[in-house]
């Protein structure tokens, strides 16, 4: 908790000062949140949509990296195309990714708030114009979900819970209310969507937290508040949850282990997106002998 | 009052040095030679197949060096392998990055996760899946995934199954691969040398810099020395040295330079000198003796390429309007240096000399001490 002090004092210090925390652009329609699955990784910040245009840095701060795509020397691939990294007080750091070829200004090494990183871009491991967006608080070795630290955007839609499923074994079996299931242990899925008024597609973008309740008690809480590696691995911070623990291959995500017992239970399964709306699906079944 | 001393002093001295001269001649250096050794045309990258060209006709295949291993070489948008001799054993047009390798190759798109590593007459060898690009050792003998956020790594084995998967703290900004090492660079500023599986045998946080950030790292080909470019304000030059089953800093010099991006940094195919990009000019060291001398390139630096029997690195920079070609001893002068002009050049080695390509012609150079 001590390390999130800095992060903490930042967001309460930076709307009293003229460099106020803000979107690094103009129009954000926000395309992927945080903690989202990526196959065999976590998202890692968040991707805003909106058209070409310009990308400036979310506080004043200065330059510690930048790479042009086809243009500077590399010894590895860059998935993230032409990019900018940016240091700003607090040990806080900024990643701008996927920026547009040959607008970064390569004599530029201190930004401004309303000075130009770059425009919105394709470049690199893209399917599209966007502007992935990373924060890290570094002395926590955290990468931190932007949307904690940033401006509230609206968001009147609450997250879609389209199916819960149960997976006992090999076998995956849709948890209807009064569903009878064998006894054993089984891992709760869920089909989860976060949708957004701006957002014309239905993608499964991760909600912020997930809370798993059976028979009254609480078995599992998933937030997606921050990721960091331990031991190798990329993990939700404070569990030991990666990406693998948390999404099954099919995308859908893995909610929490339950003990089935004979007998009638009730599960509840609620769901919140970062702007506060909540939805909560309450599933009685029953496990046979 | 002093007495003056005679003028036949002075004569006699500067005939003794005259004698001692020719008694005792010092022998000069040797003389470098660069000779013209074969030059080849290469296919316009518009007008090559899909899957590139392999041009290996009966008479080609029978040419001297048709059982000797070719070398690559990256040229503007084509890459292939050239032998010895000058035989070009495959050329293609690259389609957004490839990985290129002695052994073999992956010639991949922007947005893919099914890959093949084929070798250098083009033939398939295995393939692979995963999210991010491929990226192989300079020998072949290693593949691996960079994740497309630059968090992790992967390494894949010849059945495309996957040997270990490793998350790194911060981004990657620089890898280093030499024989079964693996050195990470990371955005933190802090160095991780896996092994062959994946673990960190060795991790170094550097200090001593308003923001830490590691710009280049390197891993000799003996693994005894490690090296890297960190850190803003001062930007530094760390070398460390095998110190029983760790390793110790051996020296750390101060440079002037302010890099914000990855730069080139390498040590010798023998691991005595390190090559290290500076502001318009290559650094050359010797970790050893822990000395640094810089040659002056006029550009940046795009190429670096040792000249084993000569004991001599080839530098290629690209300047404003011009490319130059520089040939330097380590730790001494420059040997030669040529200027061109071209669109695209690169330097690269064939049979330990140098191989240089300039707009679509390859060249071979070379260069031996008479």
């Amino acid at each position: 908790m001590r390390r999130l002090l800095p992060l903490a004092a930042l967001v309460l210090v930076a709307p009293l000062s003229l460099s106020a925390l803000d979107w690094p652009v103009g129009r954000t329609v926000v395309t992927a949140t945080f903690g989202e699955d990526r196959t065999d990784h976590f998202h890692n910040g968040i991707d805003i949509g909106g058209g070409e245009q310009d990308v400036q840095p979310f506080l004043p701060g200065e330059l510690v990296f930048r790479y042009e795509e086809n243009s500077d020397y590399t010894s590895l691939p860059r998935g993230v195309g032409s990019f900018v990294v940016v240091h700003h007080a607090d040990d806080i750091e900024t990643v701008y990714c996927h920026l547009k070829r040959g607008t970064i200004d390569p004599r530029r090494t201190t930004y401004g708030a309303r000075d130009r990183i770059g425009v919105m871009g394709d470049t690199g491991y893209s399917e599209g114009t966007h502007l992935h967006f990373i924060v890290r608080d570094e002395q926590s070795a955290s990468y931190v979900n932007p949307l904690s630290l940033l401006p509230a955007i609206a968001d009147a839609q609450a997250p879609v819970i389209r199916r819960v499923a149960l997976a006992i074994g090999d076998q995956v079996r849709t948890l209807a209310p009064g569903a009878i299931v064998p006894s054993g242990r089984g891992t709760v899925l869920a089909e989860i969507y976060d949708p957004r008024a701006d957002v014309k597609f239905l993608w499964p973008m991760a909600p912020y937290g997930v809370r798993l309740s059976v028979d009254g008690k609480e078995i599992a809480r998933v937030s997606f508040d921050a990721l960091q590696v331990v031991e190798g691995r990329m993990v939700l911070r404070g569990t030991r949850l990666a990406s693998r623990d948390v999404y099954a291959a099919d995308g859908m995500m893995r909610c929490g282990e339950v003990d089935l017992r004979p007998g009638t239970s009730h599960l509840l399964l609620t769901v919140r997106d970062f702007a506060g709306n909540e939805t909560s699906r309450e599933l009685p079944f029953t496990v046979r002998d | 009052m002093r007495r003056k001393k005679p003028a036949s002093g002075f004569f006699i001295a500067v005939v003794v040095i005259i004698l001692y001269f020719i008694l005792f001649p010092h022998p000069l250096g040797r003389e470098l030679v660069a000779r013209p050794a074969w030059t080849l045309s290469l296919p316009a990258a518009e007008s090559l197949p899909p899957g590139g060209r392999s041009p290996d006709s009966p008479a080609e295949a029978g040419r001297p060096d048709a059982l000797q291993r070719p070398d690559a070489f990256q040229l503007g948008d084509t890459f292939g392998y050239v032998g010895p001799s000058g035989r070009l054993v495959h050329v293609e047009k690259t389609l957004f990055r490839v990985a290129l390798s002695e052994a073999g190759f992956v010639n991949y798109t922007r947005i893919g996760s099914d890959w093949v590593l084929r070798d250098p007459a083009g033939e398939r060898l295995f393939s692979f899946a995963g999210r991010g690009y491929p990226m192989a050792s300079g020998d072949g003998a290693r593949v691996f995934v960079v994740k497309t956020d630059l968090t992790g790594l992967q390494e894949v084995d010849r059945s495309g199954e996957v040997l270990w998967n490793r998350d790194f703290p911060s981004m990657l900004t620089s890898v280093s691969i030499e024989g079964g090492h693996l050195l990470a660079g990371l955005m933190d500023g802090s160095l991780e040398l896996l092994d062959r599986t994946g673990a960190a045998v060795f991790t170094h946080a550097t200090s001593g810099s308003r923001i830490p950030v590691i710009l280049a790292a390197a891993v000799s080909s003996d693994g005894s020395r490690l090296a890297c470019l960190c850190g803003i304000d001062p930007q530094v030059l760390t070398v460390l040295g095998k110190k029983g089953a760790s390793f110790a800093e051996t020296s750390r010099t101060l440079l002037s330079a302010e890099f914000r991006k990855e730069v080139r940094l390498l040590f010798s195919p023998d691991s005595r000198y390190l090559v290290l990009e500076g502001d318009g000019a290559a650094g050359l060291a010797d970790p050893g003796s822990r000395e640094l001398s810089w040659t002056p390139l006029g550009g940046s630096l795009t190429g670096v390429s040792f000249l084993g029997r000569a004991r001599a690195a080839a530098l290629l920079a690209r300047g404003e309007s011009s490319w130059r070609l520089t040939i330097a001893a380590p730790l001494s002068s420059v040997l030669c240096a040529a200027s061109f002009r071209a669109t695209a050049a690169f330097l690269g080695s064939v049979d330990g000399q140098i191989l240089l390509g300039i707009d679509g012609r390859l060249l071979r150079v070379d260069v031996e001490a008479m």
